[in-house]
């Protein structure tokens, strides 16, 4: 019933691993190092490796309902599993998902931005321009997207590297005492910074169902990708979050609304190498783009799927005003972006990013059970 | 009412580059879902510009989600 173009859009499984790495590392990178110190000060770290290992047991959740359904997105397995009308209202309380954490990316590209590099610029501008880029991106398609990921991809690494060996070779800058005394904090706040964690790092990832596994060219190895991609996503963020701990301090870190930011500030190798926070603004950049550019594609394309429309395009750039009309207005100031972020976030991403799939599943296996729906089965094969 | 300006001609010049091809292509429910969000995004877009109250989709999601959050934290408080 649903042969669209989208399903003769393919990506490789290298570049589909490129983009799990991206968007996981995406706004984790500027944010969550603060939020850890916040909850779990010195122990942060152990959050951040705890968050991965739970990062691939969702991974591996998703790709067990992928593996039942494995030429439909997620939009279409809501619609197959929970019927025409409550399929239909499920599927669009996604788009709004995927679209409002497309707009919350926006605004954070904004907020930045203005609090830190270009100061006297106003959000509007920033955010239509962004917004600008990403409507292209979008209308050029999933491969065009992913070859610039591709290309764009050593240039990520290569920074990194930078980063992690300019912090290395100035021992006078970290402090072994930082990290000490190791594994004091309690089971609760642990469970409360593994639970943000998750929710910018692995939960979001269920937005990849709509693109794995029908646009991607060989889905068995994309499973093996998908699943390598969160790990070195995971080892990313272990390490520049041990970083920042070992160089701020859990204090310092936590008071920070950008510590990884205030790490590549202090940050000074020989007498040569000096103010080198661009190369993790440009880091950020790069990632938060295809971050909010897979948000974004997920929305547009539940849209059109539930809609039963033939094409994305045409809707791609009124819902691009639509975003950036949202995103001025969604948070007042920084202060309301974070509480929202601590409070509200990680109960949204939990609904979409693990109690959806876990009633889909739950829904399919008593289907199955029940077995009054054949088509379900025909369907499938 | 530079905001309400350029709103405006940023949609006519999308309007002029979209509706002809899709017309063409003939996909009329394209064309009607894309006439709805341009007229809700250039109605947003304007009353952004003049400063009126949008309520903010954010506010929608908080009150579904504040007693759950607050069970969440209680629990792990």
């Amino acid at each position: 019933m649903m042969k669209y173009m989208l399903k003769t859009v393919k990506i490789s499984a290298r570049q589909f691993a490129i983009l799990v790495i991206l968007f996981s590392v995406g706004t984790t990178i500027l944010v969550i190092p603060g939020i850890l110190a916040q909850e779990v000060k010195q122990d942060a770290w152990l959050a951040a490796l705890i968050g991965t290992v739970i990062g691939l047991l969702i991974v591996a959740l998703y790709i067990a309902i992928v593996r039942k359904f494995p030429t439909m997105t997620l939009v279409e397995i809501i619609e197959t599993l929970l019927g025409k009308w409550v399929g239909k209202a499920v599927s669009l309380s996604f788009v709004f998902y995927s679209f409002i954490g497309a707009s919350e990316l926006l605004y954070y590209v904004g907020a930045f931005l203005t609090t830190q590099l270009i100061k006297e610029t106003p959000p509007a501008a920033i955010h239509i321009i962004f917004a600008g880029i990403l409507v292209m991106g979008v209308r050029l398609g999933l491969e065009t997207i992913a070859r610039s990921a591709e290309l764009l991809f050593p240039i990520f690494i290569l920074l990194f590297l930078l980063i992690m060996f300019s912090v290395i070779v100035t021992p006078e800058l970290w402090k072994i005492d930082n990290l000490q005394p190791i594994l004091k904090t309690g089971i609760k706040p642990m469970t409360r910074a593994v639970i943000l964690f998750s929710s910018v790092f692995s939960l979001p990832l269920n937005i990849f169902l709509m693109i794995f596994p029908i646009s991607v060219t060989k889905p068995k190895e994309a499973e093996k990708h998908f699943f390598s991609a969160i790990f070195i996503g995971g080892v990313c963020l272990f390490i520049l979050i041990t970083l920042t701990i070992l160089v701020l301090g859990p204090e310092t870190s936590s008071r920070q609304l950008y510590p990884s930011y205030t790490l590549a500030r202090r940050l000074k190798v020989g007498d040569f190498l000096q103010r080198i926070e661009a190369i993790l603004a440009i880091m950020w950049e790069i990632t938060i783009f295809f971050k909010m550019t897979i948000y974004f594609y997920a929305s547009i394309t539940g849209l059109v799927q539930t809609l039963n429309i033939k094409d994305y395009r045409p809707l791609v750039i009124p819902l691009g005003m639509i975003m950036v009309t949202i995103s001025l207005v969604s948070h007042p100031n920084v202060i309301h972006s974070a509480k929202f972020d601590y409070e509200i976030w990680p109960v949204y991403a939990l609904t979409y990013g693990l109690v959806l799939p876990l009633l889909l599943l739950v829904v399919y296996i008593i289907r199955k059970l029940i077995n009054f729906d054949k088509k379900l089965f025909v369907k499938n094969e | 009412m530079l905001g309400v300006a350029g709103t405006i001609v940023a949609a006519i010049i999308m309007i002029a580059f979209e509706i002809p091809d899709l017309r063409r292509k003939k996909l009329k429910k394209e064309l009607w879902v894309f006439s709805f969000l341009m007229l809700f995004a250039v109605g947003l877009g304007i009353a952004h510009s003049l400063n009126w109250p949008i309520p903010n989709p954010l506010d929608g999601i908080r009150t579904v989600l504040q007693p759950f959050s607050d069970f969440i934290y209680g629990l792990l408080k």
